[in-house]
Order: C-alpha cells, then structure tokens, then sequence
C-alpha cells in the first residue's frame, strides 16, 4: 500500500480554520494531507486543480464554506459547479473522478475536516499512485 | 432549384434590405468568408466546406456595431451565435439570418445533433435532414476509465500545439488565453503535457461548446476533441438542465449562483 499525497485547497475564512481547529483541538488525522491556503474555493480554476495532478498529486480536496457563509457571498457557488463539471471531464478523459473532492468546512468542524481527510485519503489509496497513471 | 441557387436567390433579395451579407465566397479553388454587398458578387457564391461565419460577424460589428447585416447560417453556426448573443459577442438587434439547412452526407460527417437552424432564421433554404448520433462519444462512455485513459494519450500525443483548435472555435473569443499562459501550459513543449491544454480547453468551452467541430475540422492531428466535448455537454444537460445554443433566454449556469435554499 503506497502513501498517497494529497493536497487540500482550504479557503482562508471556513476550512483553514476548520483545519486548525482541528490541530488545536488535538484531533488525529492523515498525514498524507498537504493544506494549501486560498482566498476562496472560488478561487480554485480547474487549470489550477489539473496542474496539482500533474505535479504528483494522488488527490485534489477543494475545501470551501457552506452555502451562504461564503466570505464573497456566492465564490463557493463557482466552486460547486466547476468541480462536478471537472470531475465528468476527469472521468471521460480516463482519470478517475473520486481523486477530485469537493467538501463544505465551517472553521467550528474541526472533527468533520479530519473525518473528510481521512476518508478522502483511504479512497485515493485504493487508486493507483498519479505517477503510475501519467506515466 | 439546387441548394446553391436558392442561397443565391435568398441572399440576394436579402441585398435589397441589408448593408451586406456574410457568406462563403469561392476563391481560386477554395472557400473564404466574404461581406456580399453587390448582386454581381452572387456568382461567386460559395456553400462548403463550412466556415464559422459568426467569428466573422463578430469581427465585423465590432468595428461597425451600426451596420445593418445579413448571415448566411447553418444549424451549428446559429446555436454558436446564440451562445455569442449570451455573451455579448454579437448584436442580433440588426442582423437578418438565413438559415442553410445541412444535406444528410454533411450531418453525417460532422455527427451533428440539428442539423439545420430553426430559432433566429428569417429565410430556410435546404431541406432538413435527420440528426446523427455521435458514435464516437458513445463508444467513448462505454469504455472503461483505464482504456479511456489510453485512447486519449494516443491522440493528445498527437498534439503540435498549433492551436487551431482555439483559433477555429467561434466561441473562443477571450483576449486572454489560459491556453498560452506560462503557469498552466508550458511553452516550448510538445505535445503539451498532459493533462493540461485539452482539459483545460474542455472545460473553458463546457456550456458554450455547441458541438459546430469546427476545431476537430482544422486540426491537423486529427484529434476527435469533440467527443469529449459532447459527453461534458451531454452531462451538463443532466446536472443543470442547460443545453447551449437553443436558447436565447437561458443563462449559461456556469455565470450564475446555485439555486439553493439558505
């Protein structure tokens, strides 16, 4: 069983503090995770999320606030649409779509974040490694 | 009366009304955009190979938005200039359309889902002929994702990076392209990594693509992008109910917010 590397795009306002609260509060989660901090989900272009695959990422998490607490009133609503759409065009094109994650983080669910990593990271797992895959 | 000749008659009565029409104009062997403002220019009336003629109306109101015109359209060229219209690439206030009707060898050709225009046509010349399946995209659904991942590195292989695929689509219209900025699509290397450039290009024309093929028809490696092209659009039409160019009225989803409740 490899270590997949997974990177998380956080935005600034919901799911980076949620990850933090999940470090303050002591709660364990998977070491495969790398969060990087963006202004919004919103900000997340595909072109973004592809070139992450094509540096060596095994999954892509976008992590954003839940509807309606989105910092720029709707940025996390792009962000709900882009992603699927990616995700078909991942999936036709012969990357497996569950590498592509889109979750909703409010900075108080510490939990839930390390709940999303760890199962994010058991299912990039079962695929195999990116670098495998692009050869 | 062939389907030249009633062009020809269509366009012309049409001459009496507008400043000039957009149409194919035979030249030495070939076929070229051409602004007919003369009944005399008829004869060099040209039909095919298609061309995207909206790409050229948008050029042209761009410099004269006032001018009163006429264009020549096919199914594809009408559903990509109401996804223009959307877009506010084209002014359809003073345009006159006439709608050419595709004949069935050139439906088939292109795999084309409407082959002939029916929203914004003033005049029809042609007769319709029946929708074609896209083959091509089906085979492409039924595969498995690691045999889907092979038939297209084969043909993204074949990439020179030309860009034909851009240049030719009428829908590409950004000053601006991703496809030639540095961070996502490296210069210098051939064919472009992957995946970047046709992904990418998948999904800046997701919701606008109307499936003309006119970038699979320029482009020299003869990579069938719009199968893929197809499948996305198929499935937006499953997840937000948006089918391009059919529509005036409907809003692209990708420019609006989600209908949620909060």
């Amino acid at each position: 069983m490899y270590e997949p590397k997974i990177i998380a795009y956080a935005c600034t306002y919901c799911s980076y503090p949620g990850a933090d609260l999940a470090g303050t509060s002591r709660i364990k989660y998977s070491p495969n995770v790398n969060i990087i901090r963006v202004l919004c989900s919103g900000r997340v272009s595909a072109e973004l999320i592809l070139r992450t695959f094509r540096e060596g990422a095994d999954g892509v998490l976008v992590l954003g606030c839940h509807f309606g607490d989105c910092h720029f009133i709707n940025g996390n609503h792009r962000t709900a649409k882009r992603v699927p759409i990616l995700q078909r065009i991942l999936e036709f094109s012969g990357i497996e779509p569950e590498r592509l994650r889109l979750e909703w983080i409010s900075a108080s669910e510490g939990e839930r974040f390390a709940h999303v990593v760890d199962e994010f990271t058991d299912t990039v797992q079962q695929l195999p490694p990116m670098r495998q895959v692009l050869g | 009366m062939n389907r030249l000749e009633a062009l020809r008659n269509a366009v012309g009565e049409l001459l009496d009304k507008v400043e000039g029409v957009i149409a194919l104009r035979n030249k030495s062997g070939h076929v070229a955009p051409h602004l007919f403002r003369e009944r005399e220019e008829l004869n060099g009336l040209g039909l095919s190979p298609k061309y995207p003629l909206p790409a050229t109306l948008r050029l042209i109101q761009n410099e004269y938005p006032e001018a009163k015109l006429g264009i020549v359209c096919r199914g594809c060229e009408e559903r990509g200039l109401i996804e223009m219209a959307k877009r506010n690439q084209v002014e359809l206030g003073n345009v006159t359309v006439i709608g050419l009707a595709c004949t069935a060898d050139e439906a088939e050709e292109c795999r084309c889902a409407k082959p002939y225009p029916s929203v914004l046509v003033d005049a029809h010349v042609g007769e319709r002929t029946e929708p074609v399946p896209d083959r091509v995209a089906e085979e492409l659904r039924q595969k498995e994702v690691a045999e889907r991942l092979s038939f297209w590195r084969s043909q993204f292989d074949k990439c020179i990076k030309c860009y034909a695929c851009r240049n030719a689509c009428p829908q590409c219209f950004c000053p601006e392209c991703t496809l030639e900025e540095e961070l996502w699509v490296e210069r210098g290397r051939v064919p472009p990594p992957f995946p970047s450039f046709h992904l990418i290009r998948a999904m800046h024309t997701a919701g606008k693509c109307v499936g003309c093929r006119e970038c699979e028809l320029s482009c020299p490696a003869h990579i069938p992008m719009t199968a893929l092209y197809a499948l996305i659009r198929q499935e937006m039409g499953e997840m937000f109910g948006y089918e391009p160019g059919v529509d005036l009225e409907d809003q692209p989803p990708l420019v609006l917010p989600m209908e949620v409740e909060i």
